[in-house]
């Protein structure tokens, strides 16, 4: 019951907030998830988010597949300035949150470790405000594409430095090697029988939309289960998945995808979801950090962008709102800080202090920003005008 | 209005191509930033926007050869694909995209587009469809007028030879070229009232635009109109082919067709020819070679396809004069074997099993350099 009512409310936040302040809905579902949240009403608490569970773990699943499957590999070779856009923007971030925050003095460990999750955008709000404005054109396909591409960055980054963790933190040399290859080897070749069996099945199936969509569902589902019961970071398995199911479907036997009302309805309750779990403590103890964090998080992710724009055929003014769409950092970052904190706890604790306050920040003006910029280029679904419309006199 | 007097039976071509995202095959919007994009290229002839922002269209120069059109058309393609490549887009032919959604049409940000949605509502979007439009050079304006009256007898041939557009909204429509249907529904669309001459033609004008119908002679959507500003008749109902080879050998065969018409002028126009045309053109559109076509000067019916063999043969002495045999020849081949654009689309659904698979298939055909079909 309560789980209902969270709909209709989440629902409801996204919609007043649409027409009242034309702020992008997901930001109406935040604010709810926050009212409702441990830190205000206390609604919404440890068994309903148990609840929820599988619902999130599908929204997030499709999501993430999706924006693996707008990976196009093609492009990227027909045009190589854009290809060392994608790995500027997620290196140029890396090293400005990692240079800003060794100036506040945190150990570079740490710091790596905070910039590494920090590089990515969060592939569920670019895909949702993208999808909700009915985005389509150069910067909403760059941005879904370097988002596929910074979240791998910052996966196989924080992954990487695990060994470094070992070494500080624990005893056995042999496992600080082993782990992260188990972690990057075991997803990639999860994801990599997941699009096989994908690809297979759905050249058997034939060209059908509503069974080809069963179908994904089941193999995100799946691939999700799969990574856990393997502890492998599920994030890129999926994105592993849906890169392969894109770029190795030579046959062409996977249809479009398209979300369609059902999509809408995992969305509310995602971002809900998320908007109740923010931890606001660290805006208060660490506004500076935070605040630092952010922008130079931004100015990272900006000089590739905008050094590379015009060769990799952006038109003027691009380079600047396509670093702007890439602002959003949400759930994924908090997976990533619980992913390490089950590793090394104490250690988990200090990066969550760092990353989670610039998160909870973000997760505010975050699909602002990817609002304002698609809008702006002119990529968004025109809304109707009575001017349009009217009779001539 | 003066006529701009012009080299009789030069040649100039426009196509308009499909726009198409690469991820899901649908039309794309980014018609801006190709053609932002194509300004710092050196492209021959020009590059222009049209009515929506999934649509660009190529004017060739002006040429005295389908020959010479075609090398042209060729090299514009060749830079529009690399620079559509940069920005991930397909480039097709094709008359109308299988299955776009009309409503997700985004109109061109510029003055004439949005006074064309201001006036024309919905249709400025449904709009959206795409079509090869021949240019013939005309002496005079006496010449056009002749020419347009005695070549709209074979409207039919261009419908049928060009037809690609067997699919619209996501549907398979049973005709041959659907695109024609979508130009039908605007007011100043049909066809060039029966005037004698280039100052009866005028004087129709001057009420026309006195009546405040029209301000130029863009406004008229006639399946065949003078163009007085450039000194041509522009042919307009044909489909943009899947091939720029294709778009080519059309205007050879409208090239002959109209030397032959010239030289001979064994007929005089006559109104009858306007009063079968709705059937023919229909009958053209839906059946493509197999349409029967009503000849009111021979007084009986034959099939579009035999009326174009027999044509072919007729006029084979001005092709040779013109330098467009070739045309003419491959053209007849084509039909002699039915084979025509929207056959090979259909083929093409047969194959892949779904509609992207057709775009798929047409912009790779597009992409690749033109060979015969």
């Amino acid at each position: 019951m309560l789980f209902g009512a969270l709909l209709v409310v989440g629902l409801l936040g996204g919609e007043l907030v649409h027409r009242f302040a034309s702020l992008p809905r997901i930001t109406g579902y935040v604010l709810v998830g926050v009212a409702c949240g441990p830190h205000a009403l206390g609604l919404i608490e440890g068994p309903l988010f148990a609840g929820a569970r599988v619902i999130v773990d599908l929204a997030l699943g499709l999501i993430v597949f999706e924006l693996g499957h707008r990976f196009d590999l093609d492009w990227l070779s027909r045009n190589r300035w854009l290809a060392v856009a994608a790995v500027g923007e997620s290196v140029g971030a890396f090293f400005a949150i990692y240079a800003g925050l060794v100036y506040f003095e945190y150990s570079p460990l740490l710091a790596a470790c905070a910039a590494a999750v920090g590089t990515a955008t969060s592939p569920a709000v670019v895909m949702v405000v993208a999808h909700e404005l009915r985005a389509s054109g150069q910067i909403t396909e760059r941005m879904l594409l370097f988002t596929a591409i910074n979240c791998v960055f910052a996966y196989v980054a924080l992954t990487l430095l695990l060994p470094f963790l070992h070494l500080e933190h624990s005893s056995g040399g042999r496992s600080a090697i082993l782990h992260p290859l188990y972690l990057l080897a075991g997803a990639g070749l999860l994801g990599f029988a997941g699009s096989q069996l994908l690809l297979g099945i759905a050249k058997w199936l034939g060209k059908r939309e509503d069974r080809q969509f069963v179908l994904l569902i089941a193999l995100v589902v799946l691939v999700v289960g799969c990574a856990r019961a393997l502890n492998l970071p599920v994030v890129v398995a999926l994105l592993v998945l849906g890169m392969l199911a894109r770029n190795l479907d030579y046959d062409h036997a996977l249809l479009p995808l398209r979300f369609g009302h059902a999509g809408q309805l995992l969305f509310v309750v995602l971002f809900v979801l998320s908007g109740a779990s923010i931890d606001f403590s660290g805006l208060e103890t660490a506004a500076l950090v935070t605040a630092v964090f952010v922008v130079v998080r931004f100015l990272g992710k900006a000089v590739a962008i905008l050094a590379l724009g015009r060769l990799s055929g952006l038109r003027a003014g691009g380079a600047g709102l396509l670093s702007l769409s890439l602002l959003p950092m949400s759930g994924l970052a908090v997976v990533m800080v619980y992913d390490t904190a089950a590793l090394y706890p104490r250690f988990g604790a200090e990066l969550a202090a760092v990353v989670l306050s610039a998160v909870a920040l973000l997760e505010l003006i975050g699909p602002l920003a990817t609002q304002f910029a698609l809008k702006k280029a002119g990529e968004t679904h025109p809304e109707p005008r009575a001017a349009d419309t009217q009779l001539e006199t | 209005m003066e006529f701009t007097r012009s080299k009789s039976l030069s040649l100039g071509i426009e196509l308009e191509l499909q726009l198409v995202r690469a991820h899901d095959r649908d039309l794309a919007h980014e018609a801006g930033d190709l053609i932002e994009r194509l300004a710092q290229h050196k492209v021959p002839g020009e590059v222009k926007p049209e009515v929506t922002l999934s649509m660009i269209e190529l004017n060739s120069t002006i040429q005295s050869s389908y020959a010479g059109a075609l090398a042209e058309l060729e090299a514009q393609r060749a830079v529009v694909i690399e620079a559509a490549g940069v920005l991930n887009l397909g480039i097709s032919g094709g008359g109308a995209h299988p299955f776009h959604d009309w409503t997700e049409r985004r109109v061109y940000p510029a003055d004439r587009f949005k006074a064309v949605t201001q006036r024309y509502g919905y249709l400025a979007k449904q709009f959206t469809v795409f079509g090869e439009h021949i240019h013939l050079g005309c002496t005079d304006g006496d010449e056009a007028v002749y020419l347009t009256h005695m070549l709209t007898r074979y409207m039919p041939h261009f419908i049928a030879l060009s037809a690609a557009s067997p699919f619209y909204q996501g549907e398979d429509t049973a005709f041959q070229s659907s695109r024609l249907t979508a130009v039908s529904a605007f007011p100043l669309s049909g066809h060039m009232p029966f005037v004698p001459d280039w100052a009866a033609f005028l004087e129709y004008f001057e009420n026309m635009r006195g009546y405040g119908i029209v301000e130029g002679m863009k406004d008229f959507y006639w399946d065949i109109r003078p163009k007085p500003e450039f000194g041509t008749i522009e042919i307009r109902v044909c489909d943009t082919p899947l091939t720029v080879r294709r778009a080519a050998l059309l205007a050879g065969y409208a090239q002959a067709l109209a030397g032959w018409l010239l030289e001979e002028r064994s007929r005089a126009p006559s109104a009858a020819v306007y009063q079968v045309n709705a059937f023919n053109r229909f009958e053209a559109c839906r059946f493509g070679y197999a349409g029967q076509l009503v000849d009111p000067y021979a007084r009986r019916k034959k099939t579009i396809g035999a009326d174009i063999l027999d044509t072919a043969a007729a006029i084979m002495p001005q092709a040779t004069r013109l330098g467009c045999v070739d045309a003419v020849r491959e053209l007849a081949d084509g039909v002699r074997r039915g084979y025509s654009d929207a056959g090979w689309l259909r083929e093409r659904l047969a194959e892949g099993g779904s509609l992207p698979d057709v775009v798929r298939e047409a912009s790779a055909l597009w992409a690749r350099s033109s060979g015969k079909t």
